[in-house]
């Protein structure tokens, strides 16, 4: 099915079709999750926390009594929000970082603190509120929440967008603000976040102006590994376990929160059952309240969300219009976009994806189009918080972005392929960009675009109903350049014992991206030059803090090569430090030793034949040890891009979409792992059409009450419902460093609904542009309904 | 699979024997060792299957994700077939026979399959991991009872496991993978004991 990809440079382990470095642990069920190292066999003093979970979407508690809750059997302890514990705790958010540094409290990206860690408010059904329980089982700790006599004071609330925007409207935080659009934040940046050029005169003398919306809903995150921590707090040492994707950052939130000191906070991560995104970057109020369990009772409490709490918070739904003029050759002259974003019922990280992307976008993509202006609103409804979910912002933006270009193209009557060549760029590239164009290029070839491509709604009928059609989306790795710029020290401690095996500690907590693996490769490509393989290298799925390295976090897909980066360079000093060796063994000078393949190489005597392992055994036989912590180069490379394509068949009698293929081209700068890379790129398309046809959150919207928190209800796509996909890797743009490559994981999604919603119109000559498209949505726009 | 000593061990579940359960202690042979459990004490009548194995046994290989049979991530067989353990409730497997995912030998052909899975065009068979196990058992059942299953077949039958990394591709190639290698042990098999 493939043509498989082939290396640029290439190299003995990296960018290779391989198995993954964990995967017999994890098929043979060895590997061990936070709920698997927490069970209670580990932890026979255990106890169980549950937590207040909101009936209702905006309510407050005025009163309640405890005592049939306390009496309750195996109740160990009953903390709420009156305790002196909470209380006193500082409001937060559960975002404070763009996942790349860690922060304190008031350096959080986004200053909005709209979170009580227990608070007497709720804001939307589902809210963890009021009351948490330690008990000796879960059963019981349910039970006796709902003993709790509660005494709500029901308030009234809103779940649309547009509605909450009005004056009028019932205030989601009334305690907190005046009014349910978020203020403009020093990072976000004001209203209008961007505005080069005249856009409204351009407007004025364009030769074509198109509009268009596009409406993209709350789906979820669903990594199938729930929540789960467990705090032990002896004295004064707290250690946690959990299967959080930032450990540095999870020990910083709780130093910050609940006053103790870094050293005295202790946390553990092994492998994560996948991330996506969820719970922003987790500084997760569950995690102060379990902890203070713990302290109360003076036994580990652990804490774990059911399926249906794990439905948490769901990717930054946003509503976009766009306005966009040309001249009659294809050039664009002006885009005006603007948005409005349903935040739900904290803000969180939601101007990330409502504001801090889409200026990037500004400059990364569309760099070039003179006349440019953006502008957002996030807004606060009593509905389940907005969050990142596998690439913040981009999804969203992709969805209208790729719709303007579909529209502008079909007015143009240009091909839309020579459209975005014609205009997208990085604002350090000149058009058009090599990647861009590649990239495009092998996907039309791929999908066979020329071929399959007709007027639209005007290609064959199949079985009297049925239509085909083609469409695709484009989008920049804008995030590329932007760790190049912004990331902060990536730690990696290398370790040679005496027999030449090799201790890594390349802290990051793996949740399925591959990075482990990749992070194997890096470190036997690195030290090639002792002629190890893999297998000679021991690294370990645990992440903990005491270690004293700050974890590389999993965003951005970008693991899988910052750390094999700064592996260069430990592999440098690494050699040093073993000229230095051999030198004091063989009274030489360093400067006239090498080493290759394992041997050292010394050219005024050909005679030696002397392996390092035999050298390391000769001296004190102390390992060798290199911690490095460099923070990656910046160099204007210009952002790689990359696209997806894809063919639908459209049945106009029922309205089904069925996904006949995908076609997902990423340009990765250098594939590390090729496996790997395709196991994203495929993987993405699960999750992309899963957003653009199944997925939803459905709202009783006479009572604010979610329906489908279950997998039931809430459809992933399976195995039965995905199509073919090709995945193809290509290695055109190159960013800094030895490798200068790009994570790949997050984009694999971003432009998956629009290709497919691209491909429907092509189809049956009809738009539909609010996801997910369902069956009665095609009908309707047919006119059928 | 399930032994003779199984079947004789079976003792129908009736209204009765229920209403005087909290006295009794129930046996589940689990990776071929007998295990007793007594029932009030160590376990209750509403104690589901995968409560007993993980916590009670600590069999983690199967992960509890929904809780509820949505996702097969706490698939395990009995008595040679699929079973959703969140579904299955412990006094159901009195005197039953269960394999988890530990109970597979070490060069069991679908873990072997499920580990390798990189070629070309189609990814690894597992990113994060954590709906693996139950794949591998939902295949195991599966080439248990057939095989030599078609791709249309295998994905009929791992329709109702979700892998929310999306790995299906990976997956299914290496089911049919794992088919051909006991294809070939049973080639090689044939060909030892020279008939």
């Amino acid at each position: 099915m493939s043509e498989g990809f082939t290396q640029r440079v290439p190299r003995k382990f990296l960018g290779k079709y391989r198995p993954k470095i964990d995967g017999p642990e994890k098929a043979s069920g060895k590997a061990q999750y936070a709920d698997d190292l927490t069970i209670k066999m580990r932890f026979p003093d255990l106890l169980y926390a549950k937590v207040l979970h909101s009936p209702y979407p905006h309510a407050r508690i005025k009163g309640f009594d405890l005592s049939k809750a306390k009496a309750l059997p195996g109740v160990a302890a009953i903390m709420s929000f009156k305790d002196p514990e909470f209380a006193s705790l500082k409001l937060t958010n559960a975002g404070w970082t763009d996942c790349v540094d860690t922060v304190p409290w008031d350096r959080m990206m986004f200053q909005f603190r709209d979170r009580r860690v227990l608070g007497e408010y709720a804001c939307w059904v589902g809210d963890e509120m009021g009351f948490a329980v330690a008990a000796e089982s879960e059963e019981i700790a349910d039970e006796a929440l709902k003993l709790i006599v509660i005494d709500w004071e029901i308030l009234p609330f809103v779940l649309d967008p547009i509605a909450a925007m009005k004056p009028e409207a019932p205030l989601v935080h009334q305690d907190l603000c005046t009014t349910n659009i978020l203020s403009p934040d020093p990072t976000g940046g004001e209203d209008v976040f961007e505005d080069r050029g005249d856009v409204d005169a351009d407007f004025g003398k364009a030769e074509v102006v198109v509009e268009g919306t596009s409406i993209h809903h709350n789906a979820t995150q669903n990594s199938m590994d729930n929540w789960c921590c467990l705090v032990d707090w002896e004295s004064d040492q707290l250690t946690v376990w959990s299967n959080t994707y930032a450990a540095d950052q999870l020990r910083m939130h709780i130093h910050e929160m609940l006053g103790l000191p870094l050293h005295k906070i202790r946390a553990i991560a092994s492998y994560v059952g996948g991330q996506f995104g969820r719970g922003d970057t987790g500084d997760q109020p569950f995690f102060l309240f379990t902890a203070l369990l713990a302290r109360k009772t003076g036994r580990p409490v652990k804490f774990r969300h059911t399926r249906r709490e794990s439905f948490l918070n769901s990717r930054q739904p946003a509503i976009y219009t766009c306005k966009a003029g040309a001249k009659r050759d294809g050039t664009i002259t002006s885009m005006y976009f603007k948005s409005i974003g349903n935040v739900g019922a904290y803000a969180d990280l939601s101007m990330f994806a409502l504001k801090f992307v889409p200026k990037e976008l500004a400059e990364m993509v569309l760099a070039h189009i003179p006349n440019l202006r953006m502008e957002s609103y996030g807004v606060y409804t009593n509905g389940l918080p907005g969050c990142m979910m596998r690439g913040v912002g981009n999804s969203q933006f992709n969805l209208i972005f790729g719709h303007m270009i579909d529209l502008l193209a079909e007015k143009l009557d240009m091909d839309p392929i020579d459209l975005c060549v014609k205009n997208f760029a990085h604002e350090w590239e000149s058009l058009p960009s090599k990647s861009l164009d590649s990239v495009l290029h092998e996907g039309a070839r791929r999908i066979g675009w020329k071929e399959k491509r007709h007027l639209p709604g005007k290609g064959e009928t199949f079985e009297g109903v049925k239509k085909r059609g083609v469409g695709f989306s484009c989008h920049p790795a804008w995030h590329a350049e932007w760790q190049e710029k912004r990331r902060g020290q990536v730690q990696v401690a290398m370790t040679l014992n005496p027999d030449c095996t090799v201790l890594l500690n390349a802290a990051s907590i793996e949740i399925g991206g591959g990075s482990n693996t990749c992070n194997v490769l890096g470190c036997a490509e690195a030290l090639s030059f002792l002629g190890i393989g893999v297998e000679d290298i021991h690294w370990s799925s645990i992440v903990d803090t005491n270690d004293g390295l700050k974890d590389c976090v999993q965003t951005d897909s970008a693991v899988s090569y910052l750390q094999s980066e700064v592996m260069m360079h430990s592999a440098r000093e690494l050699k040093e430090k073993l000229r230095e060796i051999a030198a004091r063994q063989l009274k030489l000078h360093p400067d006239q030793i090498d080493f290759s393949d394992g041997r050292i190489v010394v050219p005024a005597m050909p005679e030696l034949a002397m392996t390092v392992k035999e050298l390391l055994q000769k001296g004190d036989m102390a390992p060798v040890t290199v911690n490095k912590s460099m923070a990656p180069d910046v160099t204007l490379t210009g952002i790689p891009f990359f696209a997806n394509f894809a063919e639908v068949e459209v049945d106009t009698s029922t309205g089904k979409v069925t996904v006949l293929k995908l076609v997902v081209i990423n340009d990765c700068g250098t594939v590390m792992y090729a496996s790997g890379a395709e196991g994203q790129q495929i993987g993405g398309q699960c999750m992309g059409m899963g957003e653009a046809l199944t997925e939803e959150i459905i709202y009783d919207r006479a009572t604010g009450i979610p329906l489908n928190f279950n997998w039931i209800d809430y459809t992933i796509p399976t195995m039965a419902d995905m199509p073919d996909i090709d995945p193809v890797l290509m290695e055109v743009w190159k960013g800094v460093g030895e490798y200068g490559a790009c994570g790949i994981g997050e984009g694999t999604v971003t432009c998956t609904p629009r290709a497919i919603l691209n491909a429907i119109y092509n189809a049956i000559g009809v738009r539909v542009n609010d996801i997910p498209i369902k069956p009665e949505k095609i009908i309707k726009a047919l006119g059928k309904d | 699979m399930p032994a003779k000593e199984t079947e004789v061990t079976y003792r129908a579940m009736d209204a009765d024997t229920l209403s005087a359960s909290q006295y009794r202690t129930i046996r589940i042979r689990v990776n071929d060792v007998w295990h007793d459990f007594a029932l009030g004490a160590d376990l209750s009548a509403s104690s589901t299957l995968s409560f007993v194995l993980r916590e009670k046994l600590g069999f983690t290989g199967l992960k509890v994700s929904c809780d509820e049979g949505a996702c097969g991530a706490c698939t395990v067989i009995k008595d040679g077939k699929a079973v959703l353990s969140c579904m299955v409730l412990a006094v159901e497997c009195d005197g039953h026979d269960i394999q988890t995912i530990e109970g597979l030998p070490k060069d069991d052909p679908v873990v072997e399959a499920f580990a390798e899975q990189s070629e070309p065009g189609y990814g690894t068979a597992l990113q994060c991991g954590y709906c693996t196990p139950g794949f591998v058992m939902t295949a195991r059942a599966l080439l248990n009872e057939n095989p030599a299953p078609t791709l249309t077949e295998v994905k009929d039958a791992l329709a109702g496991n979700i892998c929310r990394c999306g790995c299906y591709a990976g997956i299914a190639q290496a089911v049919l993978r794992a088919s051909a290698k006991i294809a070939e042990t049973a080639k090689t098999a044939v060909a030892r004991s020279g008939v």
